[in-house]
């Protein structure tokens, strides 16, 4: 389950802490403490994700970002950052990144992310339109119907895109900034817990006459959705 | 730096002073300068040698002669005369040459002639003659003459005074002008000292230097009024961070102290009071990016419809928990809108909040985008308690609190970012009373219109 990855960041501290936790997991994390370093190791295309800090020395990571682009490398990255700003996230995602973490971050939260963007990079093949099974659910992507257990389950859209981005991530956490960057499209931080009422009402209707339950909430982190608790 | 820059000021002025009363020296002096003087040399040239001729051959009675010849011709100011070396005269008309002894040459100067009183101006030629003795003729200026001769030493002196009256309105100048600009100076100094109080004192006249003095006086204003601001807000933030960091502390220490099982419910509570405090930073520092207006060049046609009714949907469950009754009005259709999607959903999400959180009470809560003439409204109405006139403007501040027992995190803070991010579009917050309840409305104007202030509009 190991994977590749670049960690570019400029902060001994943050890294040592990074790097002790990505292994942790199983990963093989190279860590280079500047721009030009990183955009040298990561332009041979070879690793499974990058973790590019945005204010580095010598090369920020905009641009490190920009030059990979530019030469095809397609590699997912993950940008981190202290500019926490609305204005400053969306200027990271536009400038080519897959994601972008802003600094103080919760480790659970970064892994959430890291393990989503090497997931989606290993389901690139498996089409969009292929029913997706997670335990007893069965959800059709085209039709846009779920069954669980055989019984059909009514959602509303955004309950169905919900559910749908919680089961391609199958077995792993997703936190509610995940969900509210990737469901709704918003990157800021509501604050409120609307968020958790939306998954709580989509728990209703797909555990209400199961004994199974399915969504689970990780405290502190997020969401589950998989068979074991 | 200052006093060259007053130096040049009076050396400008000067030459300027000096150069124009040149121009009108030289003007006299071009029209009033002919060739007479020259022409008088040449004739005095010519008699002298001639009359040097007259004395080689004939003497002092040839010479007496021919001065009494050119008398009775009429021309009285023709003479000749043979004087000492020392000056004194011999023989001839001519008594004296005022200049001193003779020297050989032309010259012009006065001199004293028989029959004559007073001094003659006159041209004149010394020639040398045996034993010791000078042979001085000459002719005296015409009438013509002398009052060229007296023009051009008037204008001399005119050149003189010019020079002087020149180096005198420099030193005015140099002083009016330093006086100005050294008060506007000082008041710089004070400044960059760190006294934003002085300002810049008028005179009153109009004059360049007070329009300058406004200006300055006008950017010194808005620095303190964004300094008072700054330090409000520096102020607000440290006092109302105290409470949060407080908690988090109480939170740690009660970890710190607790027994294995209860440490990680515990920990979890001091990781939320983090978050929350986090919270309050990322909106203090999004406030401040919508008033620094960088955010304009994401900006990118939206519909207005759209945002509100996924507002609508996003809230919908929430308030439907608090047993409120969450409607979208969006018909009839607005305009499309050229705005920043993702700040416009946090103000209008942060009026929500508001919205669930203080007018849950009055059972409905309305989010809406209305076109109005020539502008948008973008808002949330709710049926609560309302928040009276005389506090509205304590609930916008950031960090103003309306009830001092709230406790949630960061409350207060979220009108003030609906209010940049309202400016962030032109735009301005609006609060009014929903009879009962609050209408908080982003009142932005209309895409059409802003196009057209940069002429996009063709005339129908």
């Amino acid at each position: 389950m190991g994977r590749h990855i670049l960690l570019v960041e400029d902060d001994r501290d943050t890294a040592a802490y990074l790097q002790r936790g990505l292994a942790e997991e199983g990963h093989v994390v190279e860590h280079v403490q500047d721009g030009r370093d990183g955009l040298f190791r990561a332009s041979d295309g070879s690793f499974d994700l990058i973790v590019l800090d945005r204010m580095l020395p010598g090369l920020d990571g905009l641009g490190v970002l920009r030059a990979l682009r530019a030469a095809g490398i397609s590699t997912p990255v993950l940008i981190l950052s202290a500019l926490a700003s609305v204005s400053d996230r969306i200027e990271g995602l536009d400038g080519g990144s897959d994601d972008y973490l802003v600094k103080p971050f919760s480790f659970g939260e970064l892994l959430a992310r890291v393990n989503a963007l090497l997931r989606r990079r290993e389901q690139r093949a498996p089409a969009e339109g292929l029913r997706i099974l997670v335990a007893d659910i069965e959800i059709d992507p085209l039709a846009r119907t779920v069954r669980r257990g055989g019984r059909r389950i009514e959602l509303k859209p955004r309950e169905y895109r919900l559910l749908e981005f919680l089961a391609r991530n199958e077995g792993r956490v997703v936190t509610r900034t995940m969900l509210l960057e990737q469901v709704w499209d918003y990157h800021f931080d509501p604050g409120t817990n609307v968020i958790d009422v939306h998954v709580s009402r989509l728990r209703r209707k797909l555990e209400e006459g199961f004994d199974q339950p399915v969504l689970h909430t990780v405290r502190g982190a997020g969401y589950r959705l998989g068979a074991t608790g | 730096m200052r006093a060259s820059i007053t130096l040049r000021v009076a050396l400008l002025a000067a030459t300027l002073a000096f150069a124009a009363s040149l121009a009108v020296i030289g003007f006299i002096f071009w029209r009033t300068h002919g060739d007479d003087a020259e022409a008088l040399r040449r004739q005095v040239v010519e008699q002298a040698a001639a009359l040097a001729d007259v004395y080689a051959t004939g003497g002092a009675a040839a010479l007496d002669d021919a001065v009494d010849d050119s008398d009775s011709n009429g021309d009285s100011l023709y003479f000749a005369g043979i004087l000492r070396a020392d000056g004194r005269p011999v023989s001839g008309n001519l008594l004296a040459v005022e200049a001193g002894p003779p020297r050989a040459g032309y010259r012009t100067g006065e001199v004293r002639l028989r029959g004559r009183d007073g001094a003659v101006e006159a041209g004149f030629v010394a020639h040398r003659a045996p034993h010791g003795l000078w042979l001085v003729s000459g002719h005296g200026f015409g009438e013509r003459l002398s009052f060229q001769a007296t023009v051009e030493r008037s204008l001399l002196i005119a050149v003189a005074l010019s020079i002087l009256l020149g180096l005198l309105c420099g030193l005015l100048v140099a002083r009016y002008v330093g006086r100005r600009v050294d008060a506007i100076a000082v008041v710089a100094d004070r400044i960059a000292g760190g006294d934003l109080s002085h300002r810049v004192a008028v005179s009153g006249s109009g004059d360049a230097f007070d329009a300058l003095g406004l200006q300055i006086n006008a950017m010194l204003d808005r620095i303190a009024l964004l300094m008072g601001e700054l330090r409000m807000l520096t102020d607000c933030l440290a006092h109302d961070l105290r409470s949060p960091v407080g908690r988090l502390r109480a939170r740690a220490e009660a970890a710190a102290r607790a027994s294995e099982e209860e440490r990680d419910g515990l920990l979890a509570g001091v990781l939320q009071e983090a978050d929350a405090l986090m919270r309050i930073l990322a909106t203090v520092l999004e406030i401040g990016r919508s008033e620094a207006m960088t955010a304009r060049s994401q900006f990118a046609s939206l519909s207005p419809a759209e945002l509100v009714e996924e507002l609508a949907e996003m809230y919908e469950p929430t308030a439907e928990e608090l047993g409120v009754r969450l409607t979208a009005e969006t018909s009839p259709p607005p305009p499309p809108l050229d705005g920043h999607r993702q700040l416009l959903a946090q103000a209008l999400s942060n009026l929500l909040d508001n919205a669930l959180a203080y007018g849950a009470g009055g059972g409905e809560v309305l989010v809406f985008a209305r076109p109005e003439q020539g502008a948008l409204r973008l808002g949330v109405e709710d049926r609560g308690q309302g928040i009276p006139p005389e506090e509205q403007a304590e609930a916008r501040r950031r960090f103003g609190r309306l009830d001092s027992s709230r406790s949630t995190s960061g409350a207060g803070l979220g009108l003030a970012l609906a209010e940049a991010v309202a400016h962030l579009h032109r735009g301005e917050l609006v609060l009014e009373d929903n009879g009962p309840g609050l209408r908080a409305s982003l009142v932005l104007p209309a895409l059409t219109e802003r196009k057209a202030w940069g002429g996009g509009v063709r005339p129908g």
